[in-house]
This record gives structure tokens, sequence and C-alpha cells, in this order.
């Protein structure tokens, strides 16, 4: 052989050598989340995921490997952190896997961006079949699942057992309270005079704390007043005239009772949280199951018994007697970009997310219910999940924000009604024509308002 | 022989006493600047207190919670010195004495303070210099990928963001002020007049515009649209304030240069351009200190949460939703505030020096 | 001939390459994000864009919208009429001038502090601010305004921001605005020439007097830019407003420019929030040439020197 033909092969060998990948191959998934102080296993959970599907590739022999890229968000709510998804996809820049809160699910689908789980969901029994059933609602669309539920919640009034013992009611008055009012003897109109007793007889400073900002929670209440938002037949949202009207009229009652306290919308989060996990200030705190780690470590409560010596959990009352009461709950849910070229890789990943023991580390360590129900029985949620093995039975009254894309758009005008009223600035006809107004200007064709 | 005076025999009769004239002038003198300084200081103390309170919560907050009662002592301490002080400084014209007085003072001061607030006082806050995810851990874990950064790297994108911003303004405003300055060209009239009325353009509101040209540039995501939006929205301002000084500087020395053969446009970078030295400083500390604390532009135009800047920082210590170290807070903000107060303070003297164009006629 | 027709082409090229290099990029990037965005604005009014920045249609929807469906835009209109007169007559121009008289009146270095001390709420980034601002009118005991009111006046403590947030702002505000004319104000006062505050005083000319003959005649342009910069800047931003009181209880503190932002930004409403900003750029636009002219700004522009290239 010749030098040239001897450099030549050696050169052939070399590229076809170098033609071997000896490295991996990396398949980029991105995942965009809000970081949420409640929920860092969100998050957490799809890395969770991507590692063992990595190990499994390993295992396997293969060279591929999952690269998970992380973007989470410091927006202030999930409306927020929705809006600026949307933006984002708009310009080509959306992530693959996204957790979202589950009203926006239609928003989502409708633009084009979530993609149509229910083929893969049929497909794989064995990862979605143990969800719980109701869930699926929070995430259909037009009759499609397009995202997997990934926690749920119960919303409550934590009333204060302390105060309604300094006003003079004895333990069983109080342990009374519960059922009064699930039979709806107990009614909103009596929860703002026990409030407003609590807080004139000096018991408390403030009667009930809210949220500072809009969100789901007030659905619970404007549903006992018998505000349906959502029309299943025609797909619309929808508001009654009378329903919102007995709704504000509630609310000034409460607040000129000094149940509601004015200026509770412009405090701020830190400010009710003070308020109402330290000291006994706060007659009744409102808001939900995972605030019951905050509130223990507040009041220094170690054990269940001793949570529940000083906290009693009601429901929503009815607005009227005889009513039912109402409860909340709302889901966040995964879902994965339509526009994503690994569209299937990433359900997967998501599928892998929602088994039961990776579930179980976020409903446990943040207080949200479980979404399978082989998590209800395993030993960690028997040993540490009292509060969610508790507020289960509140379930029961339970529904769900509606589905539609514009749901926010209606929950933030509600909120501004209740603003107004508690801020003095409106009358309840005055808010209810408000509300009416801005539904009508925002929504347009989207809602139905009837009498 | 009597030399010629100047005092008629009329003026004999009242005698003048200079030394009582002059001495009701001192007093009235020393009256006017007290009730100045009086008035000055009303206006100052509701400014001065609230940033002398942060400053004193950050050094002393332990739980979260916030008091006053530090901050009331130390002012109790701080504020009948200083009118000591100043009662002394008006009464006297001795310099030793005043001298004295200053340094027993300052003395008396610190060791009070020492004493009754000193055992409150500790850096605690101020671990969020050296370990970085400060929130999470008083807190609880937001994130599974811990994006919360070390607050060093806020700090440096901030500044390499500010300074890239005060370089792109000071080299766009100083050529177009330049240009504005000395050259009639057509249109000059309505330039000058669009400047002001690009002030009633609302940055802010056009936000959407703004993200959708900057994606069509290819620009959205980058630090670099960021960068080049900011430095527009203030430079209307800029050019006009440059504009002054590059009015107030003489046409002969440019004549000079030119006739020695330089062209127009090495007149102006040689000869020009040091004589606005000092416009040049006062607009970039302006645009330093601007592009310093802004936000806006950077959460909405970047995507990817990578590039966390001081303000961000900031918002996020202290717009937790699931509740606030007040302490941290202040340390933080303090910390934030510390560069642009430092840069304010050594280039002070150039500030008072910037004047609208055209005051001379 | 060709000599001199020669020169004039090469000097009509400098003067060419003179104006793309000197105001060139300052008009590219005036153009790009300055202008370019009101024309997109006008054209995103005409639209229905919603939050997925998707147009599909083109529509007088928004304008029919503005001027018989929304209840709240007059009342916006007039909170901002409130919130500029006030604060540009008190703080921004009143105020400054106050302070830089007084300012100049005290030894040097005294005058130096407190210039410094005002101008501290500016140098400061809006969120720490804005902070501040929130620990200061804390309706509870903590709030530092409280704390004087209850503890050294002996008054019932005070929820500003609940019951008087338009006294808020307009100081949160006015302590910014009037920082910006104050140093403006102090360098023109700064550069009159001494003796004619000495010629006015061995004339016998008191405080009051001095004032007014020889300090306002120097800030008249001064007073009419700041007039017309302060003017255009309060209608335009709403930075400080949207940190402190977020609009106001309710809709109390909510400036128009605040309004077609949160529109637009907290439902995506992308198309309306450009209408209700076109008309925000038209209310600034007629503020200012109607300023310009009754200041007779045009005077300020002195036409220069030799054009030599």
């Amino acid at each position: 052989m010749t030098m040239r033909t001897m450099l030549g092969a050696m050169l052939a060998a070399t590229l076809i050598a170098a033609a071997q990948p000896g490295f991996a191959e990396d398949v980029v998934i991105k995942v965009w989340s809000r970081a949420d102080r409640s929920g860092p296993l969100r998050a957490g959970n799809i890395v969770a995921a991507a590692d063992t599907l990595n190990k499994m590739l390993t295992a396997a022999g293969s060279d591929k490997h999952v690269k998970l890229e992380l973007n989470e968000t410091n927006a202030k709510g999930y409306d927020e952190d929705a809006l600026d998804l949307l933006k984002a996809f708009a310009v080509d820049k959306g992530p693959d896997i996204f957790v979202l809160a589950h009203e926006w699910t239609g928003a989502f689908a409708q633009a084009g961006y979530a993609w149509n789980l229910e083929d893969h969901i049929k497909k794989n029994p064995e990862l979605y079949d143990d969800i719980i059933p109701t869930l699926w609602q929070a995430v259909t669309y037009k009759g499609a699942r397009y995202g997997v539920p990934q926690d749920s919640e119960v919303r409550m009034f934590f009333l204060n057992n302390d105060d309604m013992r300094k006003i003079g009611m004895s333990d069983s008055d109080i342990a009374a309270l519960p059922a009064k009012v699930n039979a709806g003897q107990f009614t909103a109109n009596d929860l703002c005079d026990l409030a407003g007793q609590v807080v004139q007889k000096g018991a408390a400073k403030y009667g009930i704390l809210h949220r500072p900002n809009a969100g789901p929670d007030f659905q619970m209440l404007t549903e006992s007043f018998g505000l349906v938002p959502y029309d299943k037949a025609t797909a619309k949202l929808q508001a009654s005239k009378a329903a919102l009207r007995d709704f504000y009229t509630w609310v000034k009652y409460c607040t000129d009772k000094k149940a509601l306290v004015a200026d509770n919308t412009s405090m701020s989060w830190d400010a009710i949280e003070h308020a109402s996990f330290t000291g006994d200030d706060v007659f009744a705190f409102f808001h939900g199951v995972w605030r019951v780690t905050d509130q223990m470590k507040g009041l220094n409560l170690k054990t269940k018994d001793e949570y529940f010596h000083r906290f009693t959990w009601i429901n929503a009352p009815a607005g009227k007697k005889g009513g039912k009461p109402s409860n909340l709950s709302h889901p966040i849910a995964y879902a994965v970009s339509a526009k994503s070229k690994n569209k299937e890789l990433a359900a997967y990943i998501v599928g892998l997310a929602s088994q039961p023991y990776r579930n179980l580390q976020h409903a446990v360590t943040t207080n949200h219910t479980p979404i399978n129900y082989g998590e209800q029985s395993m030993p960690e949620l028997v040993a540490n999940g009292w509060a969610l093995v508790a507020a289960t039975p509140m379930l029961k009254y339970a529904s769900f924000m509606p589905n539609h894309p514009k749901i926010g758009q209606y929950n933030a005008i509600v909120f501004k009604g209740i603003q107004g009223v508690e801020t003095g600035r409106l009358t309840a006809q005055a808010a209810t024509d408000f509300v009416v107004d801005e539904l009508e200007n925002e929504l347009g064709k989207d809602i139905e308002i009837t009498k | 022989m009597h030399a010629p005076t100047l005092a008629t025999p009329a003026v004999h009769a009242d005698r003048v006493s200079w030394s009582a004239l002059a001495l009701r002038a001192r007093w009235r003198r020393i009256a006017e600047q007290s009730a100045l300084l009086v008035f000055l200081l009303a206006v100052s103390i509701p400014i001065l207190l609230p940033y002398f309170w942060m400053v004193v919560i950050s050094f002393t907050a332990r739980s979260g919670g916030v008091s006053t009662r530090v901050l009331w002592t130390a002012c109790a301490v701080i504020v009948p010195a200083v009118i000591v002080y100043c009662v002394v400084h008006l009464a006297t014209r001795s310099v030793r004495v005043r001298l004295v007085a200053a340094v027993t003072l300052l003395a008396a001061t610190v060791a009070l303070l020492v004493a009754l607030i000193g055992p409150s006082l500790n850096f605690a806050n101020y671990r969020f210099l050296w370990r970085p995810n400060i929130v999470e851990e008083i807190r609880s874990k937001a994130t599974a990928g811990g994006q919360f950064p070390s607050v060093w790297i806020a700090f440096r994108n901030s500044l390499a963001l500010a300074l890239s911003e005060t370089v792109i303004i000071l080299a766009v405003a100083s050529l177009a002020g330049y240009y504005v300055s000395r050259f009639a060209f057509r249109g000059r009239e309505a330039f000058l007049q669009g400047l002001l009325v690009l002030h009633a353009f609302p940055a802010m509101t056009l936000i959407i515009p703004l993200f959708l040209i900057l994606h069509w540039i290819g620009l959205l995501d980058t630090i670099v649209g960021v960068m080049l939006v900011l430095a527009t929205i203030e430079l209307p301002f800029y050019v006009f304030v440059l504009k002054g000084f590059f009015d107030a500087v003489p046409w002969d020395i440019e004549m000079s240069a030119m006739t020695d053969g330089a062209t127009r446009r090495q007149a102006f970078r040689l000869v020009v351009l040091p004589q606005v030295r000092v416009g040049l400083i006062a607009v970039g500390v302006f645009a330093f200190i601007r592009a310093w604390e802004e936000y806006i532009f950077v959460r909405t135009m970047l995507i990817e949460n990578t590039h966390w800047v001081m303000s961000l920082y900031l918002y996020w210590v202290s717009d937790d939703i699931m509740g606030v170290d007040y302490g941290i807070v202040a340390a933080v903000s303090v910390f934030y505030v510390l560069p642009s107060l430092l840069l304010y303070v050594f280039c002070q003297k150039y500030l008072t020096q910037m004047t609208i164009g055209g005051i001379r006629g | 001939m060709t000599e001199s027709a020669g020169f004039a082409r090469a000097q009509a090229r400098r003067r060419q390459a003179n104006f793309a290099l000197f105001l060139g990029p300052a008009l590219v990037l005036l153009a790009c994000f300055f202008l370019a965005p009101v024309i997109v604005d006008l054209g995103l009014a005409f639209t229905d864009m919603d939050r997925t920045l998707a147009v599909t249609t083109l529509t007088l929807d928004n304008f029919e919208r503005m001027t018989s469906r929304d209840t709240r835009l007059l009342a916006s209109l007039g909170v901002t009429a409130i919130f500029v007169l006030c604060t540009l007559g008190i703080f921004n121009i009143t105020f400054a001038l106050l302070l830089a008289l007084t300012t100049t009146a005290v030894p040097r270095a005294l005058g130096a502090f407190f210039r410094a001390v005002w101008l501290l709420p500016r140098m400061s980034p809006s969120v720490v601010y804005a902070l501040l601002w929130l620990w200061v009118v804390d309706p509870n005991e903590r709030g530092l305004l409280n704390q004087v009111l209850v503890h050294v006046l002996g008054m019932a403590p005070a929820d500003l921001r609940n019951n008087h947030p338009l006294v808020v702002i307009i100081l949160a505000n006015g302590f910014i605005g009037a920082s910006l004319g104050m140093i403006i104000f102090t360098s023109a006062i700064r550069s009159i020439p001494e003796h004619l505050f000495h010629a006015a005083r061995a004339d016998g000319a008191g405080a009051l007097a001095i004032v007014r003959h020889i300090v306002f005649p120097a800030l008249r342009w001064p007073i009419s830019y700041m007039t017309i910069h302060q003017t255009l800047s309060l209608l335009v931003s709403f930075e400080y407003i949207l940190l402190i009181t977020g609009g106001g209880p309710f809709f109390d503190t909510t400036v128009f420019s605040l309004y077609a932002y949160r529109r637009a930004f907290e439902n995506g409403q992308y198309a309306y929030g450009a209408a209700l900003s076109l008309i925000l750029i038209v209310i600034g636009v007629i503020a200012a040439l109607g300023l310009w002219r009754l200041m007779d700004m045009r005077r300020l522009l002195q036409m220069p020197r030799i054009e030599v290239h």
C-alpha cells in the first residue's frame, strides 16, 4: 500500500468512527409552570417522571435521553400566568408541557394550543384509569379531554372556636355547626350575624377575611345564592340578575354588620395571613384546605386534635333556609402543547407524573386532595393526611368552575362588585347593575344575562 | 483743623449706630435662614423618615414583623443632637467651637445609640447576600428547579443592563443633541416639537404593540430588544437636555478647530464633546438610574425567565403570596437603593447644572 | 466652475452623511419604538385581537363599545383630570419652585443636602418607593403615619389608602415630580449672574422683590418646558399608582392610562386596550400642542449659527 492509500484508509476509518454517536441523544422537553409555594411538586413530579423515564431508557441500552428545560414563572396568579403563556404560544415560544388552572383548559383548547388527549388517555388505561372520574369534568372541553388533573382541593370557612367560646357558645353548639350548615339550618346571613356578634363583643378584630383578589373561592358563595355561571346546553356563560342582587345584598348586610371587612380587598396577602394564622384576631378565614399547614405553624398546633379544638370547618352556607350549602374544588391540570414536536412523549411523561406515589407526595406535603383512588388508602395519606381525610366528605357539595375561556373575566367582574360593596362605593342594586354592565361590556355574545 | 467729614450737623444729631444696624441685619438674616431651614426640614422629614425606617428595619427585624420602637429611639437620640448642633452653629462664628461641639455631640449620639439600640441590631436580614436560596429557606420551596437566583447574579445583570443602556443613550442622545443644536435642517422645529409631543405617547400602554414589533424584528426574548426599547423611552428628554448643554458651548471653539483643519465630526468629537462633560454625566446618571429600576419591560419582553434583574428579585421577595419577611425585604431594598444613591451623591453637582437650552436667548 | 460644483456636491454628500450619522440613530430608534408602536396601535384598535394575539377581522366594535357600553370611561377621565391638575399644580411646578428658591437661599452645602433628600424618591427604584409608601400608610398601627397620628397627635388611626386614596397617589407622585423641576429650576437660578442680585440688594430690594423681578424672568423657559413635560408625564404614567393602590379601592384612583392598561392586560383584550390607548394619545398630543402654543415655546428654539459641514 502506498502512503496515500494508507492515509486515506485511516481518514475513512476515523470518519466512520466519529459518525457513531458515542454520546447520548437528547430530546428536549420544555416545561412551563408557575412557581407556587403551594405546589412545587407540580413541576417537581414532571422532573421525577423524566428521571424515571431516563432510567428506563438507560436500562434498555438506548442512547436517547430526555432533557427537561424548566421555566418556572413569577406570575402573580394563574390567570396572569395563563395570559403570559398565551402570548408565548402566539410567538412560537411555547413549552411542551404546561401547568394551568383547569378553567383555562377551554381557552387553550380553543386557541389550538392544548393537545386533545382523548385518544392518548383511552389507549393507556393503566396510567389513567385510577383517576377519580369527576375530576375529568374539570379538564373537558366540548366533550374531549385536553388535560390531566394534577390535584384538587376543598375550600371552606375556617371558624375560630376560641372566639366562639369567648362569646358564650358551648362546645356542643360549636360542634353542631357543620351539620346545621349542611342541613340548611344555618344560613349565610346567620354566619354574618355570628361573625358580627364576635366582632362587636370584642372577641375578634376581623369577622370574615377572604382573599384580596379575584379567585375561585367566591363562586362557592354566589352559588349559595343561586348564581349558576354556566349553561351546559348552550355552552355559554350566564348570570341571573336576581341571584346577583341577592348575593350583593348579603355582602352589604355583612359589611354593615362588620362581619366583612371594608378594606379586605386592599389588604395584602401577608396582612391577611398574619392576622389569620397568628393570634385570635380573625373569626373566620375563607380559603382552602392547603392552608392547614400554615395554620398549624403559625398557631403552634401539633396534632389533629389540637387543630380541631381550635378550628371548625364549614361549607359555604345556603342563601336561604332549607337550601343546600356549596363547596368548590379547583383542580390544577397538566396539559400538552398541540404544537409540540414530541407530543406523545410529553403526554407519557405527564402520565408518569400522575401516578399515585408521585401525586401523593404533592398531596400530602401541600394538603391537596389526591387524584387517584389508589392514593386514598396509602399509609402515608392515612398517617399524615388527616386534614385531607377530614375534608373529603365536604366534596359531596363541591362543584367546579365552568371550563369556559372567559370564566376568568367573569370572576374578575364579580369580584369587582364585591369590592365595590365592601368599600361602600356601591349599594347592592348599584353593584348588580355594575356587574351586569361589565359582563355585557366585556363578554358580549359569550354571556346570557337573565332576570 | 478738623478733617472734613461727611457727617452733617443733622446727622450728628441722630448718630447712626452702624453696629446696631449690623446687628439687626444679622439677626434678621439668622431669623430668615432659620425659617427657611425649619421649612425645609419640615418638608424633608416625611421623606427621610421612611427611608431611615427601612434601614432600621433591615438591621433589626427578626421574625419578619415590623416594629418602630428602634426607629423612634434612634430619632429621639439623633434629633436633639442635630438641633443642639444647629443652635451652636448659628450662635457662634468660631470654627473651633463648632468643631468641638460637633465632635462631642457625635460621640454622645453614637454612645447613646449603641447603649439603647445596639443589642437589637443584627445582620441576619443581610444573609441573602451570601445565601442564595434565602426566600425558599424561610418559607418553603416554591420551585422544582430552584429558579430563584443568588442576588449577585441579579445584581450583575442589572449592572450590565444599566451600563449598556447608559452607553447607548449617551451615544445616541449626544449625537442627536449636537445636530439639533448646531444645524438648521428642514424640519428642525417640527422635530423639536415632535420630541416634546412624544412624551404623550404612553409607553406602558403600548406594551402589546411593542411586543409585536420586537417579535417582527426578531428581538423578542432578547436583552438587546429590552435595551433598545428602554433607551428610546426617555430619549426625547435627554436630547432636549443635551441640546441645552450644546447650546451653551460657544461657537468659537468649533470654528477655531475647523479653521485648523478638522472636519465637523472631528470638531464634535475632540473639541465640543469634552465641553459638555457635565451634561453627559448628568444624562448618564439619570439613564443609569432609570435602567436600574426597570422591571415592567424586562418582565414582558423576556419569555424565558433566565434574565433576573434586581427589580424582579425585589418584586419576587416582596410580593410573595404566601407570606412576606419584612426584614429581608428591607435589607434587599437597602441593597438595591445603595448604588443609585451613591451614584447620585457623587454626581450631584453635575445634576444641578442641567438647563433647558435657550435661556440666554 | 466644475470645481465649485464638485465642492458643492461634496458638501451636499457630507451634509447627508452628517445627517445620517448624527441624527440617524435617534431617528431610527424613535421611529421603531415610538412611532411604529403607535401606528400598530392604530391598526390594532380596529381589529378584534384578544389574548391569543390573533387577528381575525377588522371591526369598529371597540369604538362602539367605548362610546356606548363602557360605563367607567368618563369617571376615569375625571379622576385623571383631578390627579394631573392637583399633582402638577401643587407639587411638580409650585413645590419644585419653592424648593429651588429655598435651597438656593440657604448656604450651599445645606441646600445640596436638602436637594439630595428630595431627589431620593426619584433616585430609588419604583418598587422600593412604592413599598415604603405602603408601609407608611398601613391602616394598622404598624404604619408610620398612624404611629405619628396616634402617639404624637392623639388622633384615631387613619386608613388613607381606603378613604382618601387620591391624596395618597397625589402625594406619592408629587414627591417624585417635584424633584425634577427642582433640579432644573435650581440650575436656572444658579446661572443668573451674581451681580444682578448684588445690584438689587444695593437698591434696597427685599427678598420677594428679588424673586419677582430677577428670578422669575430667568425661569420662564424652564417653567414652560417643565409644565408641558410633566403634564404629559402625568397623563401617561401610572407606575406608582399601580404599585401603591392598584387603581384604588374599586375605581377611585384609576386614571385613564391605568384604565387602558388594566382593560388590556388583566383580561387579554388587547384590541380594546389599543383603542383606549389611542384616545389617550390623542388627548396627550392635543394637550402638548395646546400648551406649546400657550407658552410660546417657539422662541425657545434658537436658530443655529453657521452651516458648515
